[in-house]
């Protein structure tokens, strides 16, 4: 089995620690597959102009610097540990109200997707470039200080066909009704601090590709989730 | 005030001691193990294996790519659940051709669960010497073909190195790394320079087969927190020596909590006052921020007893750096700052074992006497008074 984690943030955005060095932690602890998904924020709120202000989300301007240095540090740690680095985004839509908050993880970005479209035009965008779209953190959390964002699973009639997992468990949270409502789904550190590596995972049976990971999270077979503990 | 003048001047004096004996061990050059004529045995390397160290893949690497014409490296566990095992099979992956193997065995021979996990591995050790790894512990190219050289003077019995910590990049790490380039080196050095007491840290312990066996091997010390120190005692009673190489090995602490350095200096403290009996005092006394501390606490505040601890701890920085340039430990000079707000948190766990007698060490709880000896601890409750009790 592979052992995982599709949802790291570096210093591009929130995360405390360096892409490289983020790389490197889950590369000495033996990881086979992470995916890099520092947030884009959408800028068209106050909010999201804060993060664009003080450097907190990856935007147009920097998104080429961000994924070359991303396929760099991949191949290195391919080198070095046998681990593969995946490019990915985390479209933040944050609201004042936590029912029309969303984040959405990108992975296997190939260009830069803004976060002010709206649901359908990231959807349909992220599909054309084949990318793995899952729902973050769709429910309620323990509040250690993130807001809720809880658009998604209150709109998911309308948005569950393009969403191919949803994180049933999200650094120390577990979401249930993601489980009762048998919708395909992963679990995810959140990483943005060294001592979150130490938190929920995905464990998948299958090649250790891109297009083999992608296909084992959309078809959800093979997939198990594990409390990753020292 | 001359008192205060007079505890100065032996401060003075302590910490010259301690950087001339740092300063013995580090100025002496390193031979060429290239040029020397002489054998290179081949050597077991045991390396136990429990949880994730900070940078394992690196620690473990570090062994694949030694200088040395034979060795073997042994990763062992006591569980294939550990994420250890993860790490040491991408290594064994990525060096098929390097004698690596992993043993995983479920020992509960003794109370002392590294020495659980060394028993197997020694089992199908092929070498005749063996050398003891943490987990923890980086090390140079150089590192076998160096210590080794000792081995050539049959009258040696073991060999261990001076530790140094390294990449704290989180407060409890660079706490600890602090303390191990300082307390932990100096001491290691001055018993060994003036006392002529051998004080084996364990992790890094090359020694014979047979030199082991003639103890007991890892049986006779399986129910022992120290058995490094134990170790080292043993074989100096056989009359072998127990040298200090000067080739200088990296213990990588990046990320440690300040409670993990709390815990793990609370149970070394247990361990030394057991073993020490009343010469742990003197490390009380010692530490000279702590007592300039306690000075100011008890005293009238007075512009001599500030001046005083101020002066401590400027000195003690000095001496820190001092010791850390000798040790090439890498640390920002700002960090030595924060020595003294070090001595301080050791000052006060110093106190700990005198009141307590109880360990929890990975995941075990035990009761630790006489020379460390462990006892295994009820669980807490009713059963942990009667425990205590019936012990006393």
């Amino acid at each position: 089995m592979l052992l995982c984690d599709f949802h790291i943030h570096t210093t591009y955005s929130d995360g405390s620690v360096e892409l490289r060095k983020a790389i490197d932690i889950f590369g000495q602890a033996g990881f086979d597959a992470i995916a890099i998904t520092d947030h884009v924020v959408s800028g068209d709120n106050s909010f999201g102009k804060l993060a664009h202000r003080f450097k907190y989300s990856v935007t147009a301007n920097n998104f080429n610097q961000y994924m070359s240095h991303i396929k760099e540090e991949a191949k290195r740690a391919y080198d070095k540990y046998g681990m593969l680095v995946i490019a990915g985004v985390e479209i933040t839509k944050n609201r004042l109200s936590v029912n029309d908050s969303a984040h959405i993880l990108i992975v296997d970005v190939k260009e830069f997707i803004p976060a002010c479209l709206s649901y359908e035009e990231i959807f349909l965008e992220a599909k054309s470039q084949k990318a793995l779209i899952i729902a973050c953190h769709p429910h309620y959390m323990s509040g250690t200080g993130d807001r809720d964002t809880l658009f998604l699973w209150n709109n998911r009639g309308k948005y569950a066909r393009y969403i191919d997992a949803w994180e049933i468990a999200n650094r120390d949270d577990v979401f249930n009704v993601v489980s009762l409502g048998k919708y395909p789904h992963i679990a995810n550190s959140d990483f943005h601090k060294p001592k979150h590596l130490f938190s929920w995972k995905t464990l998948l049976n299958c090649v250790n590709d891109i297009d083999s990971i992608k296909q084992c999270i959309r078809h959800n077979k093979g997939v198990a989730i594990t409390l990753f503990r020292n | 005030m001359w008192v205060l003048t007079v505890m100065l001047v032996v401060v003075i004096v302590l910490y010259l001691l301690e950087a001339l004996a740092i300063r013995s061990y580090t100025a002496s050059p390193k031979p060429d193990s290239g040029q020397l004529c002489r054998t290179f045995p081949a050597i077991s390397i045991l390396k136990p294996l429990k949880g994730l160290e900070d940078c394992l893949f690196d620690n473990l690497e570090s062994f694949c790519n030694l200088d040395y014409p034979v060795y073997e490296v042994i990763f062992t566990l006591q569980d294939q659940n550990d994420p250890a095992y993860k790490v040491a099979r991408k290594i064994k992956d990525k060096y098929p051709d390097k004698g690596i193997s992993i043993v995983i065995d479920h020992c509960d021979a003794g109370l002392n669960p590294k020495v659980n996990n060394l028993i197997p591995a020694y089992k199908i050790a092929k070498h005749g010497l063996i050398l003891i790894s943490d987990s923890n512990v980086r090390v140079e190219k150089d590192y076998l073909a160096d210590i080794s050289r000792h081995m050539d003077d049959p009258s040696v019995g073991l060999v261990s190195n001076i530790i140094r910590g390294v990449s704290g990049r989180s407060f409890g790490a660079v706490m600890e790394n602090l303390h191990l380039n300082s307390f932990v080196a100096s001491s290691v050095c001055v018993l060994d320079k003036y006392l002529d007491m051998p004080c084996v840290v364990g992790k890094s312990m090359l020694m014979t087969k047979e030199d082991l066996e003639a103890i007991g091997g890892f049986t006779g010390v399986k129910d022992f927190l120290a058995e490094d120190y134990i170790i080292g005692q043993r074989i100096h009673a056989l009359g072998k020596k127990v040298i200090l190489s000067n080739h200088l090995i990296n213990n990588v602490n990046e990320y440690w909590g300040l409670s993990r350095f709390i815990n793990r200096h609370t149970r070394w403290g247990k361990l030394r006052w057991q073993i020490g009996g009343a010469k742990y005092l003197s490390e009380l006394f010692t530490n000279a921020v702590f007592m300039a501390f306690i000075l100011l606490l008890i005293m009238p505040v007075s512009t001599a007893s500030v001046s005083f601890l101020a002066a401590v701890s400027l000195l003690k920085i000095a001496h820190d750096m001092y010791i850390g340039s000798r040790l090439r430990a890498g640390m920002s000079p700002l960090l030595y700052l924060l020595s003294p707000v070090k001595d301080l948190i050791i000052g006060f766990i110093w106190f700990v074992p005198i009141f307590s007698s109880t360990v929890n060490w990975r995941g075990n709880r035990y009761a630790i006497g006489k020379g460390s000896a462990l006892s295994p601890l009820p669980d807490n409750g009713l059963w942990l008074l009667i425990y205590r009790l019936l012990k006393d």
